[in-house]
């Protein structure tokens, strides 16, 4: 498998350059052009939704209906006195906010935007995004703690156990993708998941992970579920509660720290929507069409777009659900939410992986949709 | 951006008055800043560990099984390779079920009646 | 290997030394956990390196997301434990420490020159090269081939642990 990122994309398309100076810019691009500003833009996207929901109008002020809040939020953020609670722990008071952002930007570097558009296809790709995503949980347990608040500190403890539990169903989940497509490249399991009008592709691709077996189609919810849990959204936001634990971890972070952390909250909600769509609903694989087999070729450039275009469409999709989840569905309280995890969730993922690999095991590894293609046509 | 802050905000002191004391939903802080301790964070951490040194072992099988599967891995049968794998879960989900019904997995001893036997 | 990737390689090794002496001689418990996160970050950069790639992923995902946890939780809840200090182990305990310590000198050095010599004789292959070679294949085939008594093993003893663990945590 070829590196196929940024870096080596934007050197033989723009040709000037040495490589390290390309990803440089494709590492800052990633983070300015994709990660900041979906992450400003989700908190005008999540007023506006929730507005829509509770029939009222939601900002509408700033800029035409009301799209340019975000910066002014963050203005206002920018602005405000930098407060530091008194007996907290400075140091960490500064680091966890910066662990938190980390290990939520880091993840877009790997995610599969399109063939071409790779950050940076490693050979152990999903395993890297899983384990960048770990780093929020000792950020907000650190940043709990340094804010000398003992209810920060509980919605801390809270938070991490949480994100550590939820871990679990999340990886167990996207074992059946790689049982499927033999690989941790995503970059590779995107391509398998696509489509072909020849008999020849068709052996090759499988359609979309979702459809492959019917224990994968289970897995996606779970993991679906699970991406809300380790982001802290409702029904899973025990550790954010607005009514009872004050704000819970948070608390005592004003101005631009508490921006940072709903930065990276909105950031990370990204990423787990991204992998889903990436592992289980195709990427940026078209339904029913195959850009290699079209009539004319069409530039790469072109491609790469088109791809794009639909992987930010399926994960905005999925987004939308997360957001629309928030205004619906009441919070679990604490021991009902670890019950779903270990009781509920892990036995079903288990369940899940075995299932997934009984079914490779006993039809070779061909999805439902190789299988009625061989029962039409043979 | 955390430098940017610093150059565009007022000034001000963390210290004036009763200001910089941590917030209680406007009541004065009662007690210190301590939680009592909770063993059931603790059981939970071990717990995931445990499951998550098994989600690490796992990978590596799994990301071969495909090409066993499909019969492309000279030394290595289907079935055998499934039956590995088969085992290595099923054992870890006989230690999950041991847990779950000794009561080990409560996250409040006593209210949902499954209370950890001796 | 480019200068740029050297760089980072010296930056990591410089933060896991750095951390985990302050791991050892940090007063502050929790403080000292903190470095241990980052020691166990500059060790999976350093396993990078060596090519290890899912060792690296494994590292994290075990280590930072799971032992970090689990040591900052028992710190965080644990009142005397965060009051526990360095400066309070009295110093006559050091006595023997420095002894042993002195003793092993002569053992370090010679494992020293023998790895300085295996280094010698296999050098590192390039990291570009052998950065996209099928290497969590490799292990994969291995545990289910050669190495499947290991693998079914782990398995008795992660549940050996989980047992013990949650039988020592019940109340008595």
């Amino acid at each position: 498998m070829n590196s196929a990122n940024f870096a080596n994309s934007l050197q033989t398309w723009i040709g000037i350059g040495p490589l390290w100076i390309w990803a440089i810019v494709s590492a800052l691009a990633v983070l300015f052009l994709l990660a900041l500003p979906f992450g400003g833009f989700a908190t005008y996207v999540e007023r506006k939704i929730a507005a829509d929901m509770q029939d009222r109008v939601g900002p509408n002020r700033v800029g035409p209906y009301g799209i340019l809040q975000f910066i002014a939020d963050a203005f206002k953020m920018l602005g405000k006195e930098d407060f530091i609670p008194l007996g907290c722990d400075k140091f960490l008071f500064n680091l966890a906010p910066v662990l938190v952002v980390m290990g939520a930007c880091a993840a877009f570097a790997a995610l599969p935007l399109s063939k071409y558009l790779i950050g940076a296809d490693v050979n152990i790709g999903i395993l890297f995004i899983l384990s960048v995503t770990t780093l929020i949980a000792p950020g907000i347990l650190l940043g709990s703690w340094s804010s000398a608040n003992k209810w920060s500190l509980l919605g801390g403890l809270r938070a991490a156990a949480q994100i550590v539990s939820y871990e679990i169903p999340v990886a167990l989940s996207i074992l059946p993708v790689i049982l499927i497509s033999g690989s941790l490249q995503i970059g590779r399991m995107v391509e398998l998941q696509g489509w072909s009008w020849t008999a020849e592709g068709l052996k090759q691709f499988h359609f979309w992970n979702a459809f492959h077996n019917p224990f994968t189609f289970i897995s996606m919810i779970l993991l679906f579920i699970g991406g809300l849990a380790e982001t802290n959204r409702i029904p899973f936001d025990l550790p954010e509660a607005e009514s009872e634990l004050v704000s819970g971890f948070n608390t005592e972070f004003s101005g631009m720290r508490f921006g940072l952390y709903a930065l990276a909250e909105f950031a990370d909600v990204f990423v787990m929507c991204a992998i889903v769509t990436a592992l289980y609903l195709g990427g940026w694989q078209i339904p029913f069409l195959n850009l290699d087999e079209l009539w004319v070729t069409l530039p790469t450039f072109l491609i790469a777009l088109i791809q794009l275009t639909v992987f930010l469409a399926k994960t905005f999709t999925l987004v939308f659900v997360v957001m629309w989840l928030r205004w619906t569905l009441p919070r679990l309280r604490v021991d009902q939410l670890m019950g779903l995890c270990w009781k509920g969730l892990v036995p079903i993922a288990l369940f899940n992986v075995l299932g997934t690999a009984a079914w490779m095991w006993i039809f070779k590894g061909q999805s439902i949709a190789q299988l009625l293609y061989k029962l039409v046509s043979g | 951006m955390m430098g940017a802050g610093a150059l565009l905000r007022p000034r001000s002191k963390s210290n004036i008055g009763d200001k910089g004391i941590a917030y209680e939903c406007g009541e004065l802080p009662v007690g210190s800043a301590w939680v009592k301790f909770n063993i059931r964070f603790y059981v939970i951490a071990i717990v995931f560990i445990v499951f998550d040194v098994e989600m690490a072992a796992i990978f590596p099988p799994a990301t071969i099984f495909r090409d066993a599967v499909l019969g492309q891995t000279p030394g290595l049968s289907p079935a055998l390779v499934f039956l590995e794998l088969f085992l290595f879960v099923g054992l870890l989900v006989a230690g999950l079920i041991y847990c779950w019904v000794r009561g080990d997995l409560e996250w409040v001893k006593g209210i949902t009646g499954a209370v950890p036997k001796k | 290997m480019s200068n740029g990737l050297k760089l980072v390689l010296f930056a990591a090794q410089l933060l896991t030394v750095a951390s985990a002496i302050l791991v050892a001689l940090h007063p502050n418990v929790l403080y000292a956990s903190v470095s241990l996160l980052f020691a166990f970050l500059g060790v999976a950069v350093m396993f990078v390196y060596a090519g290890a790639d899912f060792i690296a992923g494994a590292q994290v995902i075990v280590y930072v997301g799971g032992v970090t946890i689990l040591i900052l939780f028992a710190i965080m809840l644990t009142q005397w434990l965060y009051k526990m200090n360095l400066k309070d182990v009295p110093a006559k305990l050091g006595i023997p420490v420095v002894i042993v310590g002195v003793g092993l000198i002569p053992a370090l050095y010679k494992v020293m020159r023998e790895l300085a010599a295996f280094v010698e004789k296999n050098p590192a292959p390039d990291l570009e090269k052998f950065a996209n070679l099928p290497k969590t294949g490799v292990i994969g085939q291995a545990l289910l081939s050669n190495y499947v008594l290991p693998f079914e093993a782990i398995t008795i003893l992660l549940l050996g642990a989980l047992v013990g663990a949650v039988w020592l945590a019940r109340p008595r």
